[in-house]
C-alpha cells in the first residue's frame, strides 16, 4: 500500500461529484471516502465535527477484519462489501480495490437494494479515479513549506504546554 | 500520511505499541485529557468485557493552519495481546511514526523483546523499511521495583540511538515529552529531513 497519499484539488472534486451523485440517486444519509488505514477523504451529508474521521477509522478495522474473516472461508475478493442493517439507519462498506473504502450510512426506510446498486455503480468510477492517483502522485515532501516543521513544534508547546 | 489540498490538511497517523498492559491505552487517555477540548477528538476505545484493549484506541488531535497547511495527527494504540496480532498489523498500515511503550519490569522483558520483533516484521510485510520508521521509546511503570535500566533495556530492544522516555503513564509523566517528540520526528521525516537523533528535554544517553 502506498505510504503517503496527495491527492490535487480537481480529483477531489471529480470524488465529490461521484460522491454527490451517489447521495442524490440512493438517498443517502452522509457518504465518507477513506484509505485503507482509515484517513478520510472526502465526505458528503451532515456529520458532527470528528465524527467522519471515527468512522472512518472504525470502518477501516471493520474492512481489515471482514478481510481476515473471507480469507479464512477461501474468498480473496479485494472488491468485498457488507453492511449492519440498524433500527434506524445502516452502514454499507465497501473494500475499493484493498486501498480505499466507501462508507455508506443511509436510513432503514432506503432499501438496502438501492444503496448496493448505486454505490457499485460509484466504485467503479472510483476505481478509475484512484488509478489517478498514481499519475497525479510524486514526492510528497516537496510540497510541504520549509517553516512548517518549527511551526508545529511551537504548536504542540502551545496546545500542551510544560508543568 | 494523507494531503488533502483541498482542504489543506495534512493527516499524519501515529501508532503506540508495546506488549500487553505496558501502559499504550494509559498514555493515549492521558493525552486526550490533556488536549483542549477544541483540538481534540473523542477518544474511541475498543475494549473486551474485561477493560482491555480489543480492536484499538484512537483519538485525533489538530492544530491550526501552519505555512498553509493544517495538521490533523491520528493517533491510535494497539491491542498487546499475543493473539491479536493480526489487528496490530492492520492498525499499522499507513503509520507515521510508533512510540513503542515498553513495561519497564524485568519480568516483562522477554514480552518487550517479542513485541519489537513482531512490529519489525509487521512493517516490513507492509513494505516499509523499520529502521527508517521515526520511533520514540517510552519506558513505562518507572516507579515499580524491580525494573530493567534504561541502557539495558534499550540494548536488549535493539533501540540505541531511539530517542527515550522515562514515563509513570497513569500519572502521565513523561508521556507528553514521548508525543511531542514522535510528532516532531513525523513531521520532519514528512519534510524529507531525517534526523535519526533528535536531542530533546528527557532523553536518556546510551
Amino acid at each position: 500500500m502506498k505510504q503517503g497519499l496527495h491527492i490535487p484539488e480537481e480529483l477531489l472534486n471529480q470524488i465529490e461529484y461521484i460522491l454527490a451523485h451517489l447521495a442524490e440517486k440512493a438517498h443517502t444519509d452522509s457518504i465518507v471516502l477513506a484509505d485503507i488505514s482509515g484517513q478520510v477523504i472526502s465526505q458528503q451529508g451532515i456529520m458532527d465535527e470528528g465524527t467522519p474521521d471515527v468512522v472512518a477509522a472504525l470502518a477501516a478495522g471493520d474492512v481489515a477484519a471482514m478481510s481476515e474473516l473471507s480469507k479464512r472461508i477461501g474468498e480473496n475478493d479485494p472488491h468485498g462489501s457488507f453492511f449492519h442493517e440498524g433500527e434506524s439507519k445502516s452502514i454499507y462498506l465497501h473494500n475499493i480495490a484493498g486501498s480505499f473504502i466507501l462508507i455508506v450510512i443511509f436510513r432503514a426506510e432506503t432499501p438496502i437494494g438501492l444503496v448496493r446498486l448505486f454505490a457499485k455503480r460509484a466504485v467503479e468510477q472510483l476505481l478509475t479515479i484512484t488509478e489517478e492517483f498514481e499519475e497525479a502522485m510524486g514526492p510528497v515532501t516537496t510540497f510541504i513549506p520549509d517553516d512548517f516543521s518549527t511551526g508545529v513544534t511551537q504548536a504542540l508547546e502551545d496546545i500542551f504546554p510544560d508543568d | 500520511m494523507f494531503i488533502n489540498w483541498k482542504l489543506r490538511e495534512i493527516n499524519l497517523k501515529i501508532v503506540y505499541y508495546g506488549p500487553s498492559l505496558s501502559g499504550k491505552t494509559s498514555s493515549l487517555e492521558y493525552i486526550h485529557s490533556r488536549t483542549h477540548p477544541e483540538s481534540r477528538g473523542e477518544l474511541i476505545s475498543l475494549k473486551t468485557r474485561e477493560d482491555r484493549t480489543l480492536y484499538f484506541d484512537y483519538m485525533q488531535f489538530k492544530m491550526g493552519e501552519i505555512s498553509g497547511l493544517k495538521p490533523r495527527f491520528n493517533i491510535y494504540t494497539v491491542p498487546g495481546q499475543v493473539y491479536y496480532r493480526g489487528t496490530r498489523k492492520l492498525v499499522l498500515k499507513g503509520v507515521d511514526g510508533i512510540v513503542f511503550v515498553a513495561d519497564s519490569q524485568l519480568n516483562r522483558l522477554e514480552e518487550n523483546v517479542d513485541a519489537i520483533k513482531d512490529l519489525y516484521q509487521d512493517l516490513e510485510e507492509l513494505g516499509y523499511v523499520p529502521r527508517e520508521v521515526p520511533l520514540v521509546l517510552q519506558c513505562n511503570k518507572r516507579d515499580l521495583p524491580d525494573i530493567v535500566p534504561i541502557p539495558t533495556l534499550k540494548e536488549q530492544l535493539g533501540l540505541n540511538g531511539v530517542p527515550t522516555f522515562e514515563s509513570i503513564a497513569v500519572d502521565g509523566e513523561g508521556v507528553l515529552d514521548g508525543l511531542k517528540t514522535i510528532v516532531n520526528s513525523v513531521v520532519t521525516k514528512a519534510r524529507g529531513k531525517i534526523n535519526p537523533s533528535p536531542v530533546s528535554l528527557g532523553e536518556q544517553s546510551d
